[in-house]
């Protein structure tokens, strides 16, 4: 199997794997394999292997050492050595459990902060893994070692859903706690308060660290595709609303966008970085943005 | 009411459903519902909107599909619901004697005002003719007013007539129908009546005069005249009986008045033009039937020619003997021709009324055009069937634009007979109550005859057109299947054989004899309503119009017999009713569109139920 057809696979294809590692494995090879050149090799300090030298590569790399004993130019490949600490922040709230898909919010949201958590592990990042709904319910600290990423990922393959939603409270108790400026990962639909949700993440920046906002929404509440009227239940507050969505569609598409372009910029102006990810499109572009954040952090 | 009607119930359904089975809406969970809230009160006023509007389109069809079974049944005129009575109240002139026109009111009135509560109440008169004076309706007080304004008119009783109307007036509706007459018998003389079987029909009888002298008749010719004279009831003293010309009294006699008829003869020679009137005294019983006109200035007989095949065989004999003087009614002048002379003289036909076409053995092309010429010229036609009738020929030189159908003979082993299918037809309508003795001949051999376009006025027992009315031009040929002697039939020796012949060619005749006297109730539009003397602009100059002498016997029928000839037609009444409603809807074909309706009703009901279901 060649790694980029790996990194396509829909979300749909991706649930029926079973185990919340392979699954993580599988989109981070699929990725990374995709990739032509990792931009991420070269940083570090800690050997790794040597290669033979090619042309363009920069000649103070080469191992001259060798190239005397040998007769041959190697030049010498570092993996990335790094201190990042990294905490993501899932959101398993009720409204999390939505999915007009194979795959709900919640799969979604954990495959791909177990597709970060293990890419993280890879670049040997610290890695901290917190779920919440409007307080948290589970939490596991940074951490880098070998086995670390087992007990993260056993926590994530264990989450259900909770109950009602308020991200606000948990960023302001992760600010508080941060004790080193790092990266953090929120992954939550955002049906809350944007204002409150905005405020925590300004704090959080506010303390030095980087954030990432995957903002996960499910396909049916980007385009709100219902025909028949319905008896709409809330699924976490339980209250019903009655509604013909040929008369309503309009309404709820604009107050939708709204708030979407509302987090889009406020967010950026605090130079916090905010993707909305619909759960029937594939990872690529979550882990990319990941990366490219984890670069500038670099 | 027409019981389709109670599958409006079924509108209920929907209602029902409407108001108790409101938890119809899907289920579904959403993440958030707090973006659909803004919206919910507008599109909540559109859901109540749509659902008004389905619940008005689910009963509407289904009152629409109840109406659509229902409509053939309902008389478009029968805009009231309810039980009503009806008061029919005869205005013959047999109900003008002394005393009789306030008994006739009096008995009206407290037939209205008996009226149950809760009745609509409506009052028919009728003589010869009906008229609804007061439609129904909850006012005692028009009906009242209608009773008032009625008065005896010179005209004849006609129960079938009076009958009809009020039936037609009370529809579907159960009820009572009260005559207000002297059940006089004559009055039956044209046909019988009917009344809708949930009606019950009651009598107010009113008494007829002690006794009644007319003058019924008033024969003249050259050296006489005579004045027939009709006594009923108790015998008066002596009267006096008077003839006069012009309004000058010519002769004037003493009479002992006899029950029954007489006659009175007068030796008089009158001249060629003037205008008779016979009178009599009589005061006490009707008026208008004391006097009788008769006009001089144009003999009246309808000339009558017989073509057969050959004149010296017996082809003619019965129909001879049928038509001559005093057989039945005033005689024709008949002459008799062979087929093969008419062709010889051209102007044979020019002062006949009617033609008789009993052979066409030897008739030549001239004949044949003379004859077709007399029909297209208003010249009335009658043929009839026989061993001397050759159909084909006949076809081929009347049935000009006109399909005339003659086929074979055919010969029944068990005889057939005679019935009428256009009881409206004038013929048969003057026949009156000779109708019935029509069925009494026996025919074994008949000629079968496609009626196309004909009207059927008369059938045989195997369904087989037995009298058919052509139009051709602007005259008419009748059309009879078998022979006028008894060759094919014993009908010559029957009652109903003379009077029939005489109401055909009467009828024939009328087309081209100029009508100078008349019976009450045919007198032309603008005459006065009684019998005198009148000028017509546009006519024959003057005309006399005598009252129906059949009317002047009041002899009354028992009130068990009167209604025992009325229940013996309810039956038919149904059968008619239900014919009508057939034909009725036969010809307006709502249903259709009422389906139709039905099917955009649903139509629209499922488009909006796909946005509300």
């Amino acid at each position: 199997m060649v790694g980029s057809d790996l990194s396509g696979l829909a979300p749909s294809v991706l649930v029926r794997l079973g185990s919340l590692e392979l699954v993580a494995r599988t989109i981070v090879e699929g990725f990374l394999g995709g990739l032509h050149r990792s931009p991420f090799k070269g940083f570090s300090v800690e050997f790794s292997e040597y290669r033979r030298y090619l042309p363009g590569d920069d000649p103070a790399r080469i191992d001259w050492k060798l190239a005397a004993r040998s007769g041959r130019y190697y030049v010498k490949e570092f993996e990335e050595e790094t201190n990042l600490e990294c905490n993501l922040l899932l959101d398993i709230s009720g409204s999390m459990g939505y999915g007009s898909q194979p795959v709900t919010k919640l799969q979604y949201g954990g495959f791909l902060a177990a597709a970060l958590a293990c890419l993280m592990h890879r670049q040997r990042d610290g890695v901290g893994l917190m779920l919440f709904d409007d307080r948290v319910i589970e939490s596991v600290p940074v951490g880098s070692r070998s086995g670390h990423l087992q007990t993260l990922l056993s926590v994530l393959s264990k989450a259900r859903i909770g109950g009602k939603s308020d991200v606000a409270k948990p960023l302001d108790e992760i600010a508080t706690q941060l004790r080193r400026r790092g990266l953090v990962v929120l992954i939550s639909d955002l049906l809350d308060d944007p204002g409150a949700v905005i405020r925590g993440l300004k704090h959080l920046r506010f303390r030095g660290s980087e954030v990432i906002v995957f903002h996960v929404l499910d396909p049916a509440e980007l385009t709100f595709p219902f025909e028949r009227a319905a008896q709409f239940e809330d699924m976490e507050t339980g209250s019903q609303v009655i509604a013909v969505p040929s008369r309503v569609r309009q309404h709820y598409l604009k107050n939708s966008e709204e708030q979407q372009e509302r987090y889009r910029r406020e967010l950026r102006l605090a130079n916090i970085d905010y993707h909305l990810v619909n759960t029937a499109q594939p990872f690529d572009d979550a882990l990319m943005s990941y990366l490219s954040t984890r670069g500038r952090r670099a | 009411m027409p019981a389709f009607l109670f599958g409006c119930l079924a509108a209920g359904v929907p209602i029902v459903l409407h108001l108790f089975r409101r938890e119809r809406f899907q289920r579904v969970r959403f993440s958030d519902v707090r973006f659909l809230l803004g919206a919910q009160a507008q599109q909540m006023r559109h859901l109540r909107l749509y659902e008004l509007l389905l619940l008005a389109l689910r009963v509407g069809a289904v009152l629409l599909l109840a109406f659509a079974f229902a409509h053939p049944f309902f008389d478009p005129d029968d805009q009231l619901d309810g039980p009503a009575t009806v008061v029919l109240v005869d205005t013959s002139f047999s109900v003008s004697g002394p005393g009789q026109q306030d008994e006739v009111q009096a008995l009206a009135r407290a037939a209205v005002n008996a009226a149950p509560d809760g009745h609509l109440v409506g009052v028919v008169a009728f003589d010869d003719e009906a008229r609804v004076v007061a439609g129904l309706t909850g006012s005692r007080s028009s009906a009242l007013a209608a009773v008032d304004s009625l008065s005896a008119r010179p005209r004849a009783t006609r129960y079938s007539e009076g009958l009809t109307a009020a039936s037609d007036l009370i529809g579907d509706r159960s009820g009572r129908l009260i005559l207000v007459s002297d059940l006089q018998a004559a009055g039956w003389a044209t046909g019988g009546g009917s009344v809708p079987p949930r009606v019950e029909l009651e009598l107010r009888p009113v008494r007829p005069p002690a006794s009644n002298l007319a003058v019924v008749g008033l024969d003249i010719d050259s050296n006489s005249a005579r004045v027939v004279l009709l006594q009923v009831g108790s015998v008066g003293p002596d009267t006096t009986v008077s003839l006069a010309l012009d309004g000058a009294v010519v002769d004037t006699r003493s009479v002992t008045p006899v029950t029954g008829r007489s006659t009175v003869t007068f030796p008089v020679k009158f001249p060629a033009s003037g205008v008779v009137m016979a009178s009599v005294v009589d005061p006490s019983g009707y008026s208008v039937d004391d006097r009788r006109y008769r006009l001089l200035d144009q003999s009246q007989q309808a000339t009558l020619l017989i073509v057969v095949g050959d004149v010296e065989s017996s082809e003619a004999f019965y129909l001879q003997r049928a038509l001559a003087p005093g057989s039945y009614t005033d005689p024709f002048a008949v002459s008799v021709v062979s087929a093969s002379a008419l062709g010889t003289d051209l102007d044979i036909l020019e002062e006949v009324g009617a033609v008789v076409l009993l052979g066409t053995f030897g008739l030549n092309r001239r004949g044949q055009g003379l004859l077709a010429s007399f029909v297209q010229n208003g010249g009335g036609l009658f043929v009839a069937a026989g061993p001397a009738f050759d159909g084909d020929l006949v076809q081929g030189f009347l049935s000009r634009g006109t399909e005339l159908g003659f086929g074979m003979s055919q010969v029944h082993v068990n005889p057939v007979t005679l019935v009428v299918s256009e009881s409206r037809h004038p013929i048969i309508r003057r026949l009156g109550g000779l109708t019935s003795k029509l069925s009494e001949a026996r025919f074994t051999r008949t000629l079968t005859t496609d009626p196309g376009v004909g009207i059927v006025i008369a059938r045989f027992s195997d369904q087989a057109p037995a009298l058919v009315e052509y139009e051709v031009g602007e005259g008419r040929i009748l059309f009879f299947a078998s022979d006028l002697e008894t060759k094919w039939n014993d009908w010559p020796r029957q009652r109903s054989f003379v009077p029939f012949l005489h109401e055909v060619l009467s009828y024939l005749s009328d087309h081209r004899v100029i009508q100078q006297e008349f019976v009450a109730n045919n007198a032309p539009a603008g005459l006065p309503d009684a019998p005198g003397v009148f000028a017509l602009v546009d006519g024959p100059g003057r005309v006399v119009v005598n009252v129906d002498s059949g009317e002047s016997d009041p002899t009354p029928l028992s009130q068990d017999q009167f209604i025992a000839s009325v229940g013996r037609l309810a039956q038919v009444g149904e059968n008619e009713v239900e014919i009508t409603a057939v034909e009725q809807e036969g010809q307006q074909q709502v249903w259709r569109y009422l389906l139709l309706l039905v099917a955009v009703f649903l139509t629209a009901e499922g488009w909006l139920g796909r946005l509300v279901a």
